[in-house]
């Protein structure tokens, strides 16, 4: 499959709040070709991004939905469990940002993540039978508890919610608020940082960037696409529509594929799923 | 004026008998979609229900991992739930069960903040300490705190989440607020706005005298069971007096008992629906659920002989007072272990089940009312989303035409819509 060019946003204003704002920005956000949508920002949460990515889910047709989700006072339980309705109800656009609160160490947003994956690997994919004629409902033998002991976390399982239609939804890092697990999706870079080798990096966008410039580096495998902050929606809609056209024959994928993932050509990987897929 | 009924819809994605979605008219598979929970959302709102209500549980069901297979039915995070069909209704209520034990108060008060804002006010919060020994595990504990405990760490989280609601400003300032209880400690700041609302309409359903002092210190509206009329006579002019005694005015605590049905165009027709779903669980499974509902694997035991009630009260994971008052008199009474479960898995809470045709469920809704048993019913769907549509199809309009349910709505939030003022 050819690479997709990313193009990702940070909407992070308190505006979010007002129903009639949060529409017209999420869905000129989607019209515009923006693929991710990152809600909140390190150290700006001025509404539960959780809340605010689930009511989008039926509200928008294709973008991604990035929760931020600080560590601070979240638990992976509940994390967990609410990316994995969202996912569900979003038809596979979950994704999520967890972000180290003040006075926490990026060791406890790592320590989220595994958590949180243990919960959704708890869950084969295959478990549910619902079969009328039989009366079974699910697979027993494919439901387990995770047992997950972190330096921080700690959590039995299972779940009480299904595996995410995507396997995990897709994880996202940013820059500068880092935090350490293998498998991350995207890191969104610091202003000015160079790419990070082996990983899916978006650079951010500065003002008027240089179209010919990122080519080159998307060319060249050094980005995956390019993140912006959403400082005046209007206008900066605007600037990312024009970008995405500009881009029309890298942005292919856009268009074909259901999930987020299968969308962006950002499979998970199996050695991501503990102990393996169930048998 | 006639007194109005308030409906509640507790939608329990898969309906509210363990067998229920084995019926021709549930569709189990949808509720994993967004188009399943926007036309039941749609039809509640349809039906001018004041809300939606989705209860919660903070562990697999599954008796302490003995069984699993057939009762660990998977179900969306109700926040999430709700805000997405906040997203796709208008006017309903939205009424999500939070545990004041296994969360943080300053992340509840700020997710239902955002959630009453971004539906223009139509956030409710069912406040629950958790039952299920088992949930404590996916926190990290050994043990869950016993009940009083819990109810303590409720009191003081209600009332530091209120004091963040309150702190929210109009004008987008936000001031500081520290709590310092016994089990609370909360520095936090909430944003702006103030909520449409104010605040989320606070929901309580415990049972226990704790539980009802509670209540009764805190609760707009109160989701309970009542068996029968004479039950729900007695258990609301218990909390009208225990509403008065804390100092608040009775009137203004709606109490809302559960009610599952099965209607039918005749009664004898609506009681062989009902035993036909009850038949499509067999008995192993009732069982399983009835096990789950007590903290008790009773997989070693026959069915065929009477409850092992001496034994379940020895090895039960619940508080014993409360399995001693649920199996005391069908233990007595020598039921067979299979029978009581059979009949116990379609109103594991003592909710009262009706079967009859939409004419007489509409007249007892209307007799329970005017005799003072509830103020309205959290209706409980055997299965989904048919007997909810039969429901909304035929018996609102018999309410309306009778002038005891809302033509319309009449205002954009929860609290105009239940007549519960800030
Ligand atoms: C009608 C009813 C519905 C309840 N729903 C839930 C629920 O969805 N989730 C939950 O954790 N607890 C639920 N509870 C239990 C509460 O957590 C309550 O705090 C618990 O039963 C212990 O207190 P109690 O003995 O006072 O009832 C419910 C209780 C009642 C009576």
């Amino acid at each position: 499959m050819n690479r997709h060019f990313i193009l990702s946003a940070t909407i992070a204003q308190p505006e979010l709040n007002n129903p009639a704002w949060a529409d017209s920005v999420l869905n000129g956000a989607d019209r515009a070709g923006i693929d991710l949508a990152v809600l909140g920002a390190p150290g700006s949460l001025p509404f539960d991004p959780m809340v605010i990515a689930a009511w989008a889910a039926p509200m928008t047709q294709r973008i991604g939905l990035v929760p931020c989700v600080s560590t601070a006072v979240a638990h992976p339980f509940h994390s967990a469990r609410s990316l994995s309705a969202i996912d569900f109800l979003s038809s596979g656009r979950a994704a999520w940002n967890p972000i180290a609160g003040a006075g926490h160490d990026n060791i406890v947003a790592a320590d989220m993540v595994s958590a949180a994956r243990s919960l959704w690997d708890g869950w084969a994919s295959d478990a549910l039978i619902i079969d009328k004629e039989s009366g079974r409902y699910l697979d027993g033998s494919k439901v387990r508890l995770s047992n997950y002991e972190g330096p921080h976390f700690k959590v039995r399982g299972p779940l009480n919610a299904a595996r995410p239609l995507q396997g995990h939804p897709l994880l996202v890092a940013d820059a500068s608020a880092p935090f350490d697990v293998a498998g991350t999706d995207l890191v969104i870079l610091e202003e000015g940082q160079a790419a990070l080798p082996g990983s899916n990096c978006l650079k951010r966008a500065g003002n008027s960037p240089d179209l010919a410039a990122l080519v080159a580096e998307f060319e060249a495998g050094e980005i995956a696409g390019v993140h912006w902050t959403l400082t005046n929606p209007g206008d900066d809609l605007r600037e990312i529509a024009e970008f995405s056209s500009a881009l029309s024959r890298f942005r292919q994928a856009r268009e074909t594929g259901s999930t987020l993932r299968e969308r962006l050509g950002l499979p998970l990987s199996d050695n991501l799923i503990s102990e393996g897929a169930f048998a | 004026m006639t007194k109005q009924i308030h409906l509640w819809a507790f939608l329990q994605g898969i309906g509210h008998y363990p067998s229920g979605w084995r019926h021709a008219d549930a569709t189990p598979e949808a509720v994993f979609s967004m188009d399943y929970y926007k036309s039941v959302g749609q039809l509640a709102e349809r039906g001018r229900f004041d809300s939606i209500v989705f209860g919660d549980q903070l562990q697999s069901r599954g008796a302490n991992g003995h069984t699993p297979e057939r009762v660990a039915i998977p179900t969306l995070d109700p926040i999430a739930l709700l805000a997405a069909m906040g997203a796709v209704t208008e006017h309903i209520g939205l009424v999500a069960t939070v545990s004041t034990t296994y969360f943080e108060p300053e992340a509840v008060a700020e997710r239902f903040a955002t959630l009453d804002r971004i539906t223009g006010g139509r956030a409710g919060w069912n406040i629950v300490t958790t039952a299920h020994p088992a949930s404590a595990w996916n926190f990290g504990q050994d043990e869950m705190p016993e009940k009083s405990s819990r109810y303590a760490r409720a009191h003081e989280f209600v009332e530091a989440a209120c004091e963040l609601w309150d702190s929210a400003e109009t004008d987008g300032n936000a001031v500081p607020v520290q709590y310092r209880g016994q089990h609370i400690t909360m520095d936090a700041t909430m944003p702006g706005p103030a909520l449409p609302q104010g605040r989320p309409i606070l929901v309580q359903a415990g049972q226990s005298p704790d539980g009802r002092a509670f209540a009764a210190a805190t609760a707009e509206a109160i989701f309970c069971p009542a068996p029968t009329k004479e039950d729900g006579i007695a258990f609301r002019n218990d909390m009208h007096e225990r509403i008065a005694a804390a100092g608040r005015d009775p009137e203004a605590v709606k109490i809302m008992p559960g009610l599952s049905f099965i209607l039918a165009d005749s009664e004898e027709e609506a009681i062989a629906k009902d035993e036909a779903i009850l038949d499509l669980a067999d008995e192993a499974l009732c069982i399983e659920y009835l096990g789950e509902s007590i903290g008790f694997w009773l997989g070693g035991h026959d069915p065929k002989e009477p409850i092992p009630f001496d034994d379940i009260v020895a090895g039960t994971e619940f508080p014993v007072a409360d399995i001693t008052r649920m199996l005391e008199k069908p233990a007595a009474s020598g039921i067979a272990l299979g029978e009581f479960a059979s009949r116990h898995v379609r109103t594991p809470r003592g909710h009262t089940v009706f079967r009859g045709t939409p004419q007489q469920l509409a007249d007892r809704m209307i007799d329970w009312i005017d005799s003072g048993a509830c103020d309205g019913f959290t209706l409980q769907p055997a299965y989904m989303p048919g007997e909810l549509e039969i429901f909304v199809d035929q018996v609102v309009p018999l309410l309306q035409k009778a002038g005891r349910l809302r033509l319309d709505y009449p205002g954009p939030t929860l609290r105009d819509t239940m007549g519960i003022a800030a």
